[in-house]
């Protein structure tokens, strides 16, 4: 047997992302330490750990951003090396300093690749020297309205004004006319500001209506960086990728591997070390692709990529972050059929608002060719503080017919009540004819699912829901005793259950 | 036993009826004809934690959350959110709200969540749609909007404040 890189590993994170890591640990025989808030005790990140340590409160800036308080107890616990995984800490650079610090070794990039990408402008100003293809735009920070004017004009309307820090969605406006562009420059500013502590805003040209690919790219610390393919993730609301398939159904062999040759020229500009993705914004019209931006870190996304190409990539980040040669170079990666992701949220399908709350029923859907990362279990509270991802579904196929068939089966098994999640919406996305061509830009589900509600509930019939309701109610009324126990639900159940066996 | 029922904005006349090993169901949706159904308990039974039910020929796992008068049904990764009254209930309600059923005299919370901002104070006079306070829940802020044209009789809820799911946060004139 190999020996493991590493003798524990602190994973700063929480939910499906620290049990993924933790598996990948538990494979390679390195012990994994969980952290946890308040509001996290009961989460099941803890339970799979073999430590777990308590680090604050229920709000993230008080417990999963603290990273000082993470370093404490990993140089407590007697880690070697820490993994961020995606969100929280994993693009900060002060935590990377930290970690050298104190002797333990972070698994990501450098901190100077962080900064590097960290700051959009200065990325973009990278990746024109790098020759990988950018939007359009001021090239760099715009202090005034005055200037913004100028760029604006020069470029051509519509232009989008965003900020310099900012990222899933806040701190971007888009304009299409003079008169737009004051108040949308002072609200790109104020919400950078607040949100990111940096008033910097840059314009764009506005690409509409685009598709969102990226690649997944890989560095180590010995000079190699390789891509492993794309992912297509244009089906978005609220600006974050919902679903996400390998390969993109709508590019040529011949664009993939332009994309895949920008990609890792853009990483090896930076000497790249580790995970990272290089999101480009593709014109389906043009069949122009340009660089968005690069995430420094694993995706939520990476399992589509593992399953395509048969790597394990936390894995490899892993020895990677040891100091070892990736373990495949650029011909050992094929894309062999195909794999689409779900991500489950708890948020109402309509309106998509977050639904925190005690999920009741749990079973995940099981089967060939399926992969399932999932922190829900029936009787688990979804904490209002975090993200309303519960679980990931994630398909495979030979090709992308049945990797869709694939998925619309497994959603079909998955039995989660007591919240209401978005899968009922995803089925309809996969049924959707814009879908399954694969024509879907990022603005699919706003065209589409806006007032679409009777659609999205309409493989079941009404009086199902009548009956049960009516049911229910009937019994609760017989049972009113019974029924003042509305705090200890169970009580209503049983008694519910002994009527029903009679 | 007798209710009224409310669906996707849609009302219904209910009616209940349980035998030894059958229930008796009537719906009847608002203009429309009355439909009878008789489903045998034996198609309408507990399994696990789920109810098993069959019905048309097809096999649905059903969950359902709720009490008094607003019940959810969970089933095939749909769900749907049900009001559902009998005379008691109606009158209890009515007497409540001071209005007809379904008169929106509160704004309650749907999910638990903390109180980021209110714009609105006692007295004022708000349009359908203005927003009436921001709350915060997962990560995102939620602009609680008038449901109509309302006039606020009372601020429930404080700028900061961590608030429940079914709380009422704005009381409005009728």
């Amino acid at each position: 047997m190999i020996e493991a890189p590493f003798k524990k590993i602190l994973i700063a994170n929480r939910g499906e992302i620290s049990i993924r890591i933790t598996r990948a640990c538990r494979e390679l025989g390195i012990q994994s330490v969980a952290v946890f808030s308040d509001a996290d005790r009961e989460s099941l990140h803890v339970f799979l750990a073999d430590e777990a340590y308590h680090i604050g409160p229920s709000p993230s800036k008080e417990s999963y951003l603290n990273y000082k308080k993470i370093i404490e107890v990993a140089v407590a616990a007697g880690v070697d090396a820490i993994h961020p995984g995606y969100g929280f800490l994993s693009e900060n650079s002060l935590f990377v300093q930290a970690c050298k610090d104190n002797n333990i070794t972070f698994i990501g990039p450098t901190p100077k690749n962080m900064e590097l990408m960290g700051n959009k402008i200065s990325a973009k100003a990278l990746m024109i020297k790098a020759q990988v293809p950018t939007v359009p735009g001021s090239g760099g920070a715009v202090v005034s309205v005055e200037d913004a004017a100028d760029v604006a004009n020069k470029i051509g309307y519509p232009v989008i004004i965003k900020a310099s820090a900012g990222g899933g969605g806040k701190g971007m406006r888009i304009v299409r006319a003079d008169h737009e562009l004051e108040s949308a420059f002072r609200a790109c500013r104020s919400e950078g500001q607040n949100y990111f502590a940096d008033p910097t805003v840059y314009i764009e040209k506005f690409i509409n209506d685009p598709k969102h690919i990226e690649i997944q790219v890989f560095g180590d610390t010995h000079g190699n960086v390789v891509h492993l393919f794309e992912r297509e993730c244009s089906v978005q609301r609220r600006h974050q990728k919902i679903i996400e398939e390998s390969p993109s159904p709508s590019i040529s062999d011949e664009i993939r591997e332009k994309l895949g040759a920008a990609a890792v020229r853009a990483a090896k500009s930076i000497d790249y070390v580790g995970a990272g993705t290089i999101e480009f914004i593709f014109d389906n019209k043009t069949k122009e692709f340009y660089f968005m931006e690069m995430n420094t870190r694993l995706q939520v996304e990476h399992p589509i990529t593992e399953l395509v190409t048969g790597f394990d990539l936390v894995k490899e980040q892993i020895w990677v972050a040891k100091g070892k040669p990736l373990s495949f170079i650029q011909s050992d990666i094929k894309q062999k059929g195909h794999a689409i992701e779900a991500r489950i949220c708890a948020e109402d399908p309509v309106t998509y608002k977050p639904h925190p709350g005690k999920i009741r029923a749990c079973r995940h859907p099981q089967g060939p060719f399926l992969r399932v990362d999932s922190y829900a279990y029936p009787g688990y509270e979804v904490p209002i503080y975090y993200d309303p991802m519960i679980a990931k579904v994630i398909t495979w196929g030979e090709n992308r017919e049945e990797a869709i068939d694939r998925m619309q089966r497994a959603l079909s098994e998955f039995i989660l009540t007591g919240i209401k999640t978005n899968i009922v919406l995803h089925k309809t996305i996969l049924n959707h004819p814009t879908f399954l061509d694969g024509s879907y830009t990022t603005q699919f589900i706003e065209k589409n699912f806006e007032v679409l509600e009777p659609e999205i509930f309409k493989s079941v019939e009404d009086p199902v829901f009548l009956i049960a309701a009516a049911i229910t109610a009937y019994q609760d009324r017989k049972s009113k005793d019974v029924r003042r126990y509305s705090v200890a639900s169970n009580w209503r159940r049983t008694g519910r259950k002994i009527q029903l066996r009679t | 036993m007798y209710f009224e029922a409310k669906l996707n904005g849609k009302k219904y006349k209910v009616d209940v009826h349980e035998d030894k090993n059958l229930w008796k169901i009537s719906l009847q949706q608002e203009n429309q004809d009355w439909v009878h159904y008789e489903i045998s308990k034996n198609d309408y039974r507990s399994a696990e934690e789920y109810i098993s039910f069959l019905f048309n020929g097809k096999s649905y796992l059903i969950d359902v959350v709720g009490q008094d008068t607003e019940y959810t049904v969970y089933t095939r990764n749909s769900f749907r959110t049900i009001n559902i009254f009998n005379d008691e209930m109606l009158l209890h309600e009515s007497l409540k709200k001071g209005g007809t059923l379904g008169a929106d005299t509160q704004l309650k919370t749907g999910m638990p969540g903390k109180i980021i901002e209110i714009f609105v104070k006692t007295g004022d006079s708000v349009k359908a749609g203005k927003p009436l306070l921001i709350m915060e829940a997962m990560k995102m802020e939620n602009e609680l909007r008038a449901p109509n044209d309302v006039k606020i009789k009372e601020i429930c809820i404080k700028q900061g404040d961590s608030v429940e799911s079914g709380a009422v946060l704005i009381k409005f004139e009728k």
